[in-house]
């Protein structure tokens, strides 16, 4: 029976460089735009796209799931929670937040390990 | 491989039941580093269910053995979860009035309610994440939107959004095969 062998050593997922990755795609789909109900559909996808091949290209053995979350600046609240069940040595989340003048932005990646 | 057997099968891979519940409540949105704490807009609380074996060495060369199964046994039973999902986020926000102390611990304590329903449910190598939004209920807009890269034929999701008077509530279950 071959062996896999990954072409990277490292293990576990890292956050940093997702967060860097998603930080990325938000700032150039809206930075600079003010908030656009006519838009926010075709935001919230390239958003949520781009991340996903982004961290696909990274080339790690994980499936990833992104949200993400778009809401008007206003006076009203809003909470998001969330609650995993999962291998904590392999997978692994990380969070973006990301606020401009008119709205607000919450980008969750989650990536859980395919084992080979 | 069942949850029950770890402990006892040492060349089995570790799995650890943990779970993590952090909040981000926005009545005033700051940007700020993901590690930072302000004042009252973040909070996490995270446990776990048993305690730590931590052996990276070992879990770097363990291998799994080969289960000659091409798909999961039993999958995702997404119509129960919907199931599960409406009945929670009724009973628990059909009183409620919209109040930022009160979700936040609604949302924490929600989030943590459904993946125990989940987990009853006994559905062999599934992986569930959680994930539970509550707003106030405006003329302010709002749009959720998520996508997933993974193989469809095995892995699911769910989702269900509650309205009242004040506030409206949205759930997600994502369950992910371990292959």
């Amino acid at each position: 029976m071959e062996e896999y062998h990954r072409h990277c050593e490292e293990v576990g997922f890292n956050a940093e460089e997702a967060h860097n990755i998603v930080k990325d795609c938000v700032d150039g789909v809206l930075g600079g735009e003010d908030y656009n109900h006519n838009n926010i559909n075709q935001w919230t996808a390239s958003i949520v796209e781009q991340s996903l091949t982004h961290l696909v290209k990274l080339g790690k053995a994980y499936k990833y799931i992104v949200t993400c979350a778009v809401v008007q600046k206003s006076a009203y609240g809003f909470h998001t929670a969330s609650s995993c069940f999962w291998d904590t040595t392999a997978d692994g989340t990380c969070t973006v937040r990301w606020e401009n003048r008119t709205m607000n932005c919450v980008v969750n990646v989650f990536a859980i390990a395919i084992v080979l | 491989m069942m949850m029950s057997d770890i402990a006892k099968n040492p060349v089995a891979h570790s799995r650890k039941k943990r779970g993590s519940v952090s909040s981000l409540s926005s009545h005033e949105f700051q940007r700020r580093e993901i590690h930072g704490r302000t004042k009252d807009s973040m909070s996490t609380v995270s446990y776990m269910d048993e305690p730590s074996q931590r052996d990276d060495v070992s879990r770097l060369t363990v291998q799994m053995e080969n289960t000659y199964q091409l798909g999961p046994p039993k999958h995702f039973p997404v119509v129960t979860v919907n199931h599960i999902l409406k009945d929670v986020l009724t009973n628990y926000l059909q009183e409620e009035e919209y109040e930022p102390e009160l979700c936040r611990q609604m949302t924490k304590t929600i989030t943590e309610v459904i993946k125990a329903q989940v987990k009853d449910l006994v559905i062999p190598r599934y992986k569930f994440i959680v994930i539970v939004h509550i707003g106030q209920l405006n003329t302010q807009s709002i749009l959720i939107a998520s996508r997933c890269l993974w193989d469809p034929k095995s892995d699911a999701f769910s989702s269900y959004v509650f309205r009242n008077a004040s506030l409206f509530a949205l759930a997600n279950v994502y369950a992910v095969y371990l292959e």
